[in-house]
């Protein structure tokens, strides 16, 4: 088989026991990139060069004998909002097309420390804002499995690229479900972990109080592997939780005999293509065959956590974008008299539409007189969902739900509508609003044969739980077939 | 819903043409629309969590970048500082 | 200043720099005065991605200054974004603190025409400073600076219970003198260290306030004055013309003298507090606050009313000695040996010692004098044993070969001396020796007298009791 094809737990084997070099892996994949990306747009930057030079270094270390970390000479591919020191890091904006950061992400820091190999960096809708990786200045990215159609967002690129083997595994972020959707869409894995538990020193705000780095893969134990690499406490993050964490893969046992499963109905309503409703009640029962009890619970509406998640974003967003105003970085205007044209110029030119009306969104709900209205009321709306997440908690130890209401839908077909791509996430922004991990695997295809994904969510801190009952479907259907997309 | 739509560019220092105008007008309206479905719940009292303390630094310095490091991104520098048009004091 | 019959209301924001070793929010480098952008980082420059971390000596010094103004501290509270777009200001927001401020609800005594006035102090909180904006014309474009964003700053707000310039220029003084005491800023004006906006109105005795308007800009505390004077002065020409006072901002001028316009209440920004999402929440123990509150040591403005009232010194005097910590110390510690007059003690401290510390620009802990062997000097003048005279050379024998007071005048024979026979003999030879003199006092010039009490210790070589020969110079002359 091609290695680019293959499993980073399968190559990591290889690699440890010298049958392949990391050069081998990564010419591979650098070749798959050279004649697969021109059709997928995955990435924005390919670090050809760089990429080489670090898989070598993992070369002769093996060659000295020096035991590695699992992820060592694995070539990995990262969402460009993702800090890179010396490799240019756009948001998929152009206010940042030219931004190369003086400093390293703290996820980046980490997976150097693992000797990861960094193929380069991932298209993405601009500034994460976006569900179908369509808002990128740059670029479209188009889905593996039909060229025709997105790969969802906001971490297309992520998704396309693993889908497509242009990436053993790629680093996504998520603040409304901008790593499961289009895992779901792609056909591949993707863990939005619980907030808290991975630095996001260095990577470029959207929303702070909801944005996490996660991984992506083409199976779980490859999404517990990069994520064991990944979580921890951060000086530099006062956000990270203050407590210690196992090795997810060591600790993977595949079953779910005994474990509970709430099935919220809210999940399964009208918005949700019959397929696809479909798709996932056969994984509830197939749990159920495996020894899983499933339980009815209830969650509170939907449009309350989208309506929420709306408003804490985007004014968390007016403000962290704020910074983009053409004095230290990224982008200025050509032309500007003053210093109040070269704010606005620079902001108008440099922001797309998208971005725009988030920064207006959030201006509002934050500006004097709508503050308690807006502000305020979806930050106790959260605290009521949290509060009744914690309540679904004690009668399930995980919640199975659909990740998307359809499957990936075509170029062009939604970009002009907000509200019905905003409606894309109505699935996935109440695991962001409530601080849990999620993690979206491939179930299925529907009748135009492209990938349906289901969504477990845990209580905070339980990815290990999530891992388990992810990879028990897994072994139950021999893997995620990704043949459609990889070939 | 009384979005004052010329205002909140000012606020967020973004301009647009008349025509922008208007299609932002109406598209930031159906957003308000559907952000206003919220619950009807007592949001009264300060947005504070006592159950989330932070752990605070130690005052001990660090550093490692040069000027040169830090400006490189500018679009402007001159003696060593970053350039903004002619502001009165 | 005469304010034509109004009573003019004051409440003062002053905000003044911490000097933690480390800026508020990142580990660069809290320091003045470096070459431009050389102590930025990531952090403070508001790079993309960055986080703020908050720095655990910002939150115990502003606690220290919320003890010393008797405030509450607030042990859970939190950090919010003020939004607004300024070059200095690198992530066009600045982290402050809103609703919930680390301190509030404090008050403090100052002393005004010997009478102490309480001033209510609303709150204290922290805040990150912005840098610096550098217009010169020999660049095309207004120069920005980030050394000093970040730099840790606490603002303490008043009550508007200030009345005058003076008053406000007292608070601003004792509000330094505190914030020196307690070791947590260095109260240096022309670093910028500490600086102030005011807010000014003025209305009639008995009648509702007026509308206040804020100053912005004044960065010397004698700038304060004439700021307040300059815009009291203003709104009581406009009321007096018949005019309004509106709600609105003014930029101090100090070179000019006066203020200007800078917004209206219509311009008023909208700076969209909301909490910082990058920080958690500020958690103070009980224990760790009680740590805290112990390190508070007795504050300058109430050893000024102490050493006035206990020791009798005059407020002169005793402001002198309170204004340098290390002077108050060594003055206590003189005080504390229960041998000498307190009054003789601050004349040492501010007369000699100060002469010295100035003259050589050493601490008293480096001219090397104790206060027992101080106080040893000062006791052998209070009982007669030498004179004030022979105790400066005292002094400076001291200093140079480090030997007690007693040992110097023993060795050096310079006792004073009581005894009648001898002084009779040198009072008898100056009388003889000045007619002119005696002349001069018979004739109503009683200064005299003393000429000739320093023409006795002369001759005496500075060992005569002046005490004595006075007396028997008065018997003679009146005689």
């Amino acid at each position: 088989m091609e290695l680019y094809r293959m499993t980073a737990t399968e190559l990591s084997e290889m690699i440890a026991h010298k049958k392949i070099s990391s050069v081998e892996l990564t010419r591979s994949v650098l070749d798959r990139i050279a004649s697969r990306d021109k059709e997928i747009g995955a990435y924005l930057t390919v670090d050809e060069e760089g990429a080489l030079a670090q898989a070598a270094k993992v070369d002769a270390k093996l060659a000295a004998g020096e035991s590695l970390s699992p992820l060592a000479g694995i070539p990995l591919g990262i969402k460009d909002n993702i800090c890179t020191r010396g490799i240019r890091t756009t948001c998929a904006s152009k206010m940042l097309g030219n931004f190369v950061p003086p400093y390293n992400a703290t996820v980046i820091e980490k997976l150097q420390a693992a000797d990861y190999v960094c193929l380069g960096k991932l298209n993405m809708d601009e500034f994460a804002m976006g569900s179908s990786t369509e808002t990128s200045y740059f670029q479209k990215t188009r889905n593996p499995h039909d060229l025709e159609r997105v790969p969802g967002g906001s971490s297309g690129g992520s998704a396309a690229a693993v889908a497509a083997g242009e990436a053993i595994v790629t680093l996504g972020s998520d603040t409304g479900g901008s790593i499961r959707q289009p895992a779901s869409y792609c056909g591949v894995v993707g863990l939005k972990p619980t907030y808290g538990s991975v630095s996001r020193y260095g990577l470029v705000a959207f929303a702070s109080s909801l944005d996490q780095i996660g991984p992506m893969a083409r199976s779980v134990s490859d999404t517990a592997l990069l994520y064991s690499i990944i979580c921890g406490q951060d000086p530099h993050d006062v956000t990270t939780a203050r407590r210690s964490y196992s090795d997810f893969v060591a600790g993977m046992q595949p079953s779910v005999k005994g474990l509970k499963i709430g099935i919220p109905q809210e999940y399964f309503g009208e918005g949700v293509a019959a397929e696809v409703r479909e798709s996932v009640m056969n994984v509830a029962r197939e749990y159920e065959k495996m020894g899983a009890e499933l339980v009815e619970i209830s969650l509170p509406s939907t449009s309350y956590a989208l309506a929420a998640y709306y408003i804490i974003a985007s004014a968390e967003a007016s403000s962290n974008l704020a910074r983009f105003d053409g004095v230290k970085y990224g982008f200025r205007a050509a032309e500007y008299k003053n210093l109040e044209e070269l704010y606005e110029n620079t902001r108008s030119e440099g922001f797309g539409a998208e971005v725009k009306r988030r920064i207006m969104l959030g201006t509002y709900v934050l500006s004097s007189g709508y503050y308690d209205a807006y502000y305020k009321k979806a930050k106790f709306t959260q605290l009521m969902i949290q509060d009744r997440f914690r309540q679904a908690f004690q009668s399930c130890d995980v919640i199975l739900t659909p990740t998307a209401p359809d499957t990936a839908f075509k170029l062009g077909e939604n970009i002009n509508d907000q509200i019905k791509m905003y409606m894309n996430d109505i699935l996935t922004v109440t695991v962001n609003i409530a601080g849990l991990p999620a993690i979206s695997i491939p179930c299925g295809r529907d009748s135009k044969n492209l990938p349906i994904g289901c969504q477990l969510i845990g209580s905070k801190f339980s990815e290990q739980t999530l891992f388990n009952t992810a990879a028990a479907y897994e072994n139950l259907v021999g893997g995620f077939d990704l043949d459609q997309a990889i070939c | 819903m009384d979005m004052d739509l010329k205002r909140l560019a000012k606020l967020s220092r973004l301009k647009f043409s008349p025509e922008e105008e208007v299609k932002y007008q109406a598209e930031m309206e159906r957003i308000v629309a559907m952000v206003e479905q919220l619950p009807d719940l007592d949001a009264s009292g300060p947005l504070i969590d006592p159950d989330n303390p932070m752990q605070l630094r130690e005052d001990v310095s660090e550093h490692h970048f040069t000027r040169d490091e830090l400006l490189k991104n500018a679009p402007e520098v001159q003696a060593g500082c970053i350039v903004v048009p002619k502001m009165v004091d | 200043m005469d304010y034509k019959g109004y009573e003019v209301i004051i409440g003062l924001e002053v905000h003044a720099e911490l000097n933690t070793k480390t800026k508020i929010y990142c580990s660069c480098k809290n320091e003045f005065g470096l070459e431009v952008n050389s102590q930025c980082c990531p952090v403070c420059m508001g790079m993309p991605g960055t986080l703020p971390t908050l720095n655990g000596k910002v939150v115990e010094y502003a606690v220290k200054m919320g003890y010393a103004l008797g405030c509450t501290i607030n042990p859970v509270c939190k950090q919010d974004r003020k939004n607004y777009f300024y070059p200095d200001l690198p992530k066009a927001y600045q982290i402050s603190q809103y609703d919930i401020p680390l301190c509030e609800h404090g008050h403090l005594d100052i002393l005004v025409d010997g009478e102490e006035r309480r001033i209510g102090i609303t709150r204290i909180h922290i805040e990150e400073d912005a840098g610096k904006l550098i217009h010169d014309d020999s660049f095309s474009g207004t120069l920005v600076d980030f050394n000093r964003c970040g730099v840790p700053l606490i603002e303490i707000v008043s009550e508007p219970d200030l009345r005058s310039s003076k008053e406000a220029k007292v608070y601003l003084d004792t509000i330094r003198s505190i914030l020196i005491y307690l070791g947590i800023s260095d109260g240096k004006m022309q670093e910028g260290s500490i600086r102030c906006d005011i807010n000014v109105s003025v209305h009639k005795p008995g009648e509702p306030f007026g509308t206040r308007v804020e100053m912005k800009n004044v960065n010397t505390f004698s700038g304060a004055v004439r700021a307040i004077d300059y815009e009291a002065a203003r709104q009581i020409e406009v009321l007096e013309a018949g005019g309004t006072i509106s709600q609105e901002t003014r930029r101090w001028d100090d070179a000019k003298g006066e203020n200007v316009l800078l917004r209206s209440k219509e311009d008023a920004q909208d700076y969209r507090y909301f909490p910082e999402p990058d920080l958690s929440t500020i958690v103070l123990e009980e224990s760790e606050l009680a740590a805290i509150k112990a390190t508070i040591p007795e504050l300058p403005n109430k050893k000024l009313v102490r050493y006035m009232k206990d020791f009798g010194l005059p407020e002169e005097d005793a402001h002198l000695l309170v204004d340098q910590q290390e002077k108050a110390a060594f003055f206590e510690e003189l005080t504390a040996l229960n041998k000498v007059k307190p009054k003789n003690a601050s004349n040492w401290i501010l007369g000699d010692i100060s002469r010295l510390t100035n003259e050589t620009g050493k601490t008293i802990a480096e001219l090397g004098i104790s206060a027992p062997a101080l106080a040893d000097l000062i006791a052998l003048t209070e009982g007669n044993k030498i004179s004030s005279s022979v105790a400066k050379s005292v002094f400076e024998e001291m200093l140079k070969t480090g030997k007690t007071a007693g040992e110097i005048v023993k060795e050096k024979g310079l006792e004073q001396v009581s005894d009648t026979d001898a002084l009779q003999a040198i009072v008898d030879q100056v009388v003889a020796a000045n007619q002119k003199s005696i002349d001069d006092y018979r004739g109503g010039k009683t200064n005299a007298l003393g000429f000739l009490v320093g023409q006795c210790m002369k001759v005496s070589k500075g060992k005569g009791n002046p005490a004595i020969m006075r007396e028997m110079l008065l018997k003679i002359l009146e005689g």
